[in-house]
């Protein structure tokens, strides 16, 4: 559906975008991580037609970005870091509006703007003036607009921003319920967000794909080369002469003495480590307070890819 | 062409639901009035002086639309630039400070249906103000005193001019961010259009005269309301706004390649 090739967009010296190759089939669900500054949006606006790229090709469903714009932007939906609202105008009439725009024919707009308002959940607000929501309820407005053409891909940009918890909430089960039927691309910074929604992850990082694969298989990649998995132990009272049992356990990899009274042990992820551990802590008699195991999620795995470059980096320029 | 009229009917229902342009159109009203009705009043007064001096003997009477609605519709023009500058300074600003001019852009339209969206809309909100300018003089057609031909041409170059000042505005709001500066810049513009005609007077070169005289809009503008449509006139006037709506398409091309 998407195909994007050797992409590369240059500010004079600065290379917001270097050389980035990614396809996204029908129907999936991609999630752009990275952190600020890394070349998410800039991406994201080249294949919604917004700007040129310096130099590489991105085309959706068959027609190229550069070549036949006019084709590409029918078939997308997109919302910009700050939806593009007019506060003079009420959700219902700036809908129709977006709708003529894209271009659908006349007689599905009055449907389609209804399945909008439907999917965002605007009902109560629809005959009110944007300019008189808030900021959550225009984030809304924002995604409907990228919705109401019915457009086969849908471009987001940090979509959840801005919303309050209980909102991020809604936003994610519409994705969910978007997914089949768009194909989604949505960037973010922050991981929850893409754990919760995609299914396939792109990383990137100063304007390079740093990692690009399924929930899984990243965190699995991870996982070789570190801990599986993280124990977490917090005791009534520390002591080091535990810290040492704890680390003659077969199969912990490491332990930290966090705060005063809590372990995070590195293990190699086997059920046995978690139960030897507890054992260990509850003959010790310092009191178990709480002992709980967590996978390594997508935090740690963005972490690490994108600041071990980082450190790298640094180092290089040291030496 | 369809996304320019969908564009056009945003805008022309933005700026009607706006405060801004009934207080606009209410001071220009404030202004037309006073200027019009003083006008009118000494025009009277001096009509019936001469008829006293001609004493019953059959005259032709003072022309109304040399000594009233003449001078009133230079009046219309010159507030028509400081309108028209008021009204488009916001037509590309506002979209560029909302970021709404990146749904323009990322929309299925072409920059030039952008821009002739932006220049019907400044054209149809320019005119209706204008409209207004014109109820004064149709006014006088109650006492019979009024003469249609060189009224009807007088709006038809003043109709013609504000699109000209319309499109430079649009100009002007293409090149920034803030409204303030393309307000300035429109009328910097506009003045400038104006300025054309003093140079004419400082040139000994025949040619060059003549050069300067076509490119006149205060000449164009007064041929006019002579009555005199010309087809140089409506050229003139036409090619200014085809001039600044190009550079305007090129301003809001080169937007897509930053």
């Amino acid at each position: 559906m998407i195909e994007v090739r050797g992409l590369t967009k240059s500010y004079g010296p600065h290379k917001a975008v270097d050389h980035i190759s990614f396809s996204v089939r029908k129907g999936e669900v991609v999630g752009f991580l990275g952190p600020n500054g890394a070349g998410k949006t800039t991406t994201m606006r080249i294949i919604t037609g917004f700007m040129p790229p310096t130099s590489g090709t991105a085309s959706v469903a068959g027609f190229d970005v550069f070549e036949n714009p006019l084709e590409v932007k029918r078939r997308i939906g997109y919302l910009p870091e700050t939806p593009p609202l007019y506060g003079e105008m009420t959700v219902e009439d700036y809908l129709r509006f977006v709708a003529r725009l894209k271009k659908v024919e006349r007689s599905r707009i009055a449907s389609l703007v209804e399945r909008a308002i439907e999917k965002t959940q605007l009902g109560e607000v629809r005959k009110r003036l944007i300019q008189n929501l808030s900021k959550g309820y225009r984030q809304r407005v924002g995604i409907s607009q990228a919705l109401v053409s019915d457009p086969e891909v849908l471009i987001l940009d940090e979509p959840t921003v801005g919303l309050d918890p209980r909102q991020v909430a809604e936003v994610r089960t519409l994705i969910a319920e978007l997914k089949g039927h768009h194909t989604i691309i949505l960037s973010t910074h922050i991981l929850p967000e893409v754990q919760a929604t995609c299914e396939r992850i792109i990383i990137i990082n100063r304007g390079k794909i740093v990692a690009e694969d399924s929930l899984e298989s990243l965190g699995r990649r991870v996982s070789q080369s570190q801990a599986a998995s993280r124990v977490f132990v917090r005791v009534g009272r520390a002591s080091d002469d535990l810290k040492a049992q704890l680390q003659k356990i077969g199969g912990v990899r490491a332990v930290q003495l966090k705060d005063a009274d809590r372990y995070e042990i590195d293990t190699d992820g086997s059920k046995e480590v978690a139960q030897a551990v507890a054992g260990v802590v509850v003959t010790s008699g310092v009191g178990l307070l709480e002992l709980r195991e967590e996978a390594f999620n997508l935090e740690d795995v963005f972490l690490k890819l994108t600041t071990s470059e980082e450190s790298q980096l640094k180092e290089g320029a040291l030496t | 062409m369809n996304g320019a009229f969908i564009i056009a009917s945003k805008d022309l229902r933005n700026i009607f639901v706006s405060p801004l342009f009934y207080v606009v159109s209410g001071i220009c009203s404030l202004i037309w009035f006073l200027l019009f009705s003083s006008r009118l009043a000494d025009f009277i007064f001096q009509s019936s002086m001469q008829m006293m001096q001609s004493q019953g003997r059959e005259s032709g009477g003072l022309p109304v639309h040399f000594y009233v609605i003449f001078p009133h519709l230079s009046m219309v023009n010159l507030i028509m630039i400081f309108a028209v500058s008021a009204f488009t300074m916001r037509l590309f600003t506002e979209e560029k400070r909302n970021r709404t001019f990146d749904l323009l852009l990322t929309a299925p339209v072409t920059s030039t249906e952008i821009v002739i969206g932006k220049l019907i809309a400044g054209v149809g909100t320019a005119w209706a103000l204008l409209a207004i300018g014109a109820l004064y003089p149709v006014s006088l057609a109650f006492f019979g005193a009024m003469d249609w031909g060189p009224f009807a041409s007088s709006l038809l170059g003043l109709a013609l001019l504000s699109a000209a000042y319309v499109a430079v505005g649009i100009f002007a709001s293409s090149l920034t961010q803030s409204a303030v500066v393309a307000v300035v810049l429109a009328l910097v513009f506009n003045v400038m259009l104006w300025f054309v005609g003093v140079l004419a007077d400082r040139s000994s070169d025949a040619t060059e005269r003549t050069i300067i005289e076509h490119l006149n809009v205060g000449e164009h503008l007064q041929n006019f309301m002579k009555g005199n449509v010309s087809l140089s006139g409506v050229v003139f006037m036409l090619s200014l706004v085809f001039l600044f709506t190009f550079l305007t398409r090129q301003v809001v091309e080169s937007a897509r390649w930053r």
